[in-house]
């Protein structure tokens, strides 16, 4: 499968922090194919990649499974859904967005908003108190469907913008699970440096928890947070990100190790692949960070696909970008790709 | 009728860029009536009645929506536009939107909510700060896709939430439309005028010229209106309410409704049975603050469906209140034929 179709069907598949479910399930019907064995334990999806010998360090290559949304708290008399968020979300571009409500089957509405002609010419941003969703039924027809607990995510397709770009609502980070699948194809049949493990974890979004429990049950020695991170647009600090379309961001951080991101800078510059630095002055905010504290400590990085649009209906990535950081994460393995 | 709406709402026609609209208006029309096009764009019908009457009868809806127009590209190939009408920015921020006749796709962008500070996150947008990034690396580049002046619509299927309700960005006045040819196709009463309009919502243009042309005694105009039946909205604040039948308003911020058609609407209601509602607060406008101001005047009314997050990528109504719409045009138009 190609990586834009690979990415469409994961996006498509709904993922909601702490619902990871149907994508979880898309994703380890993928990663079956390279790791026979995988299986979804706690909420993470794990696969064994090839065959592991003691002598060898063991790697993780991780990424989130999870994407932002809402969780359903209350149903109003009137038959409107109350919701919290999971994740960050800017409320500033909640009003008439549409949205998917996981119940027992999935069914669509539309975040309700305010007419300018009730907000007195002082618009103001609503907070979750604010918020409620409308599906167009009553609370009776909605009991039957939707409980409290249940997950709401934006209704958004993925498409293609021009050349290699596309855009959809949850490609952070199905675009990281698309990179690593995509790097196990290229490994194929490869003799690798490590005993690789792969783990799509669950609720990243809610502080990296997924990888909490998964960086302590593998306990690797090496671990890859492969994530997104903020590509330039207007209204972007250019000094805090980088750019689409010029390769994966490989991370330097006090908290990750300089002799992974040395190694990964090597691989790239050997390998001719496409690379930016990134940059950071203290914690990454992916689950490298977990990583490197779990247990005894691992020697952790991360690699990061650049996006626009973070946590927004529309985010944006450059197919090329995912492409690069599979070969990337290829030649750090040790298998050179073609 | 659902069809049709449906059908009209996933065409585009931004104001002052109807003529897909238009076109799937006339191939449905067409050898039921006699129409032409003015200069404007106005699409103009006649449909000949079994009777005729003394006073002349115009019906009208608008073809355009609202969106955007293309007003500059940057040199790092992202598009800088304007809307066109009323919409609020934040239905604007974070939408996937189409531009030009190519269909070429593209996002309005947003800052990552991470990298916004607490007072900025609390800050309403405002669209001289957004663009829309269509995957072009360069202003050469995107050039080769899109021309200043491009239309540009918001992309959203039409989707059934509920029962009864639907949901997509047009309905405003897809709705009006989609009644007019069904009644132009079932044949009317009496000789009656279909007026489709232009640019109802950069300021009741189409339909000022158009009213002029035909020089009614009676219009009544067919819309969809705000309804804030939302949660948290109470009492007069909700305006009208979905589920509760057509809209007949008294006063908007367009015109003060003639007071005997008014009465006749509601009493027709009554009589057929079925829901009518008015409006709770002086709110909106349509093409009758132009209508009802047109040559020595025109007795002006207006139907209107009840549609909440009008002007958003996301119009819901009720389509027991478009039925009964067309249940209530259908009639009240043979009464007034017969005033």
């Amino acid at each position: 499968m190609d990586i834009k179709n690979m990415i469409f069907e994961l996006c498509h598949a709904s993922g909601a922090s702490g619902n990871e479910l149907p994508a979880a399930e898309t994703a380890l019907e993928m990663l079956r194919k390279f790791c026979p064995d995988a299986e979804i334990v706690g909420g993470n999806v794990i696969g064994s990649f090839g065959t592991h010998s003691p002598s060898k360090k063991n790697l993780v290559l991780d990424a989130h499974i999870d994407q932002i949304g809402m969780i359903v708290t209350y149903i109003t008399d009137q038959g409107f859904i109350k919701v919290g968020n999971l994740g960050g979300i800017d409320r500033r571009l909640l009003p008439a967005q549409q949205v998917r409500i996981h119940g027992k089957h999935t069914i669509k509405g539309v975040i309700c908003s305010v007419p300018p002609h009730l907000s007195k010419g002082e618009s103001t941003v609503s907070s979750f108190d604010d918020i409620a969703i409308d599906t167009g039924m009553t609370k009776e027809e909605l009991d039957k469907i939707v409980s409290l607990g249940d997950t709401v995510t934006f209704d958004v397709s993925c498409r293609s913008l021009l050349g290699s770009r596309i855009t959809g609502g949850a490609l952070d980070d199905r675009c990281g699970i698309a990179a690593i699948l995509r790097a196990l194809e290229l490994m194929r049949d490869k003799e690798s440096a490590y005993n690789v493990t792969v783990i799509f974890s669950a609720q990243e979004e809610l502080g990296e928890r997924g990888a909490k429990i998964g960086a302590y049950s593998l306990a690797p020695d090496v671990a890859i947070a492969v994530d997104v991170s903020f590509a330039y647009a207007q209204g972007e600090n250019e000094r805090k990100c980088g750019y689409l379309g010029k390769g994966a961001m490989i991370g330097i951080s006090p908290c990750l190790s300089r002799e992974i991101s040395d190694k990964l800078i090597a691989a790239a510059k050997s390998g001719n692949i496409p690379f930016q630095y990134e940059v950071m002055n203290g914690m990454t905010s992916t689950n490298a960070d977990q990583y490197s504290v779990a247990r005894s400590g691992a020697k952790a990085c991360t690699v990061s696909i650049p996006l626009r649009n973070m946590h927004t209906p529309v985010e944006v990535i450059d197919l090329n970008d995912v492409e690069n950081t599979a070969v990337l994460l290829c030649k750090f393995m040790g298998g050179e790709a073609e | 009728m659902k069809e049709l709406l449906k059908e009209m709402c996933l065409l585009n026609g931004v104001s002052g860029d109807e003529s897909d609209i238009r076109e799937y208006i006339i191939e449905k029309i067409k050898g039921k009536c006699d129409f032409t096009v003015d200069n404007l764009g106005n699409l103009i019908c006649f449909c000949p009645g079994r009777k005729t009457s003394a006073k002349k009868l115009m019906i009208c809806a608008h073809m355009d929506e609202v969106g955007f127009i293309v007003t500059y590209i940057r040199e790092d190939g992202a598009l800088c536009f304007g809307e066109v009408g009323g919409i609020d920015p934040s239905v604007i921020l974070g939408r996937q939107v189409t531009v030009g006749k190519k269909h070429i796709s593209g996002v309005v962008g947003s800052t990552a909510v991470h990298n916004l500070s607490k007072e900025e996150r609390e800050d309403p947008p405002k669209t001289d700060s957004m663009y829309i990034d269509i995957g072009a690396d360069s202003r050469e580049e995107a050039e080769k896709y899109v021309s200043l002046g491009d239309p540009v619509y918001f992309s959203s299927e039409f989707v059934r939430l509920g029962e009864n309700c639907v949901r997509s960005k047009a309905i405003d006045d897809r709705a009006g439309c989609a009644m007019m040819i069904k009644l132009i196709q079932e044949g009317t009463e009496y000789d009656t005028y279909f007026v489709f309009n232009v640019q109802e919502e950069i300021g009741l243009r189409g339909s000022r010229v158009s009213a002029f042309s035909l020089a009614p005694d009676f219009a009544i105009v067919l819309e969809a209106t705000t309804a804030a039946d939302i949660d948290g909205v109470s009492g007069q604040k909700r305006v009208c309410a979905l589920g509760d039948g057509p809209v007949v308003g008294f006063m908007d911020r367009s015109t003060v409704y003639d007071k005997e058609l008014y009465r006749l609407a509601f009493d027709t209601a009554k009589e057929l049975g079925i829901p009518c509602q008015t409006k709770t607060m002086i709110a909106g406008g349509n093409d009758s603050g132009a209508i009802h101001l047109s040559g020595n005047g025109v007795r002006t009314i207006a139907v209107s469906v009840p549609c909440r997050y009008l002007h958003s990528p996301s119009c819901v109504i009720d389509t027991a209140d478009l039925e009964n719409s067309l249940t209530l045009v259908r009639e009240l138009a043979g009464r007034i034929c017969g005033l």
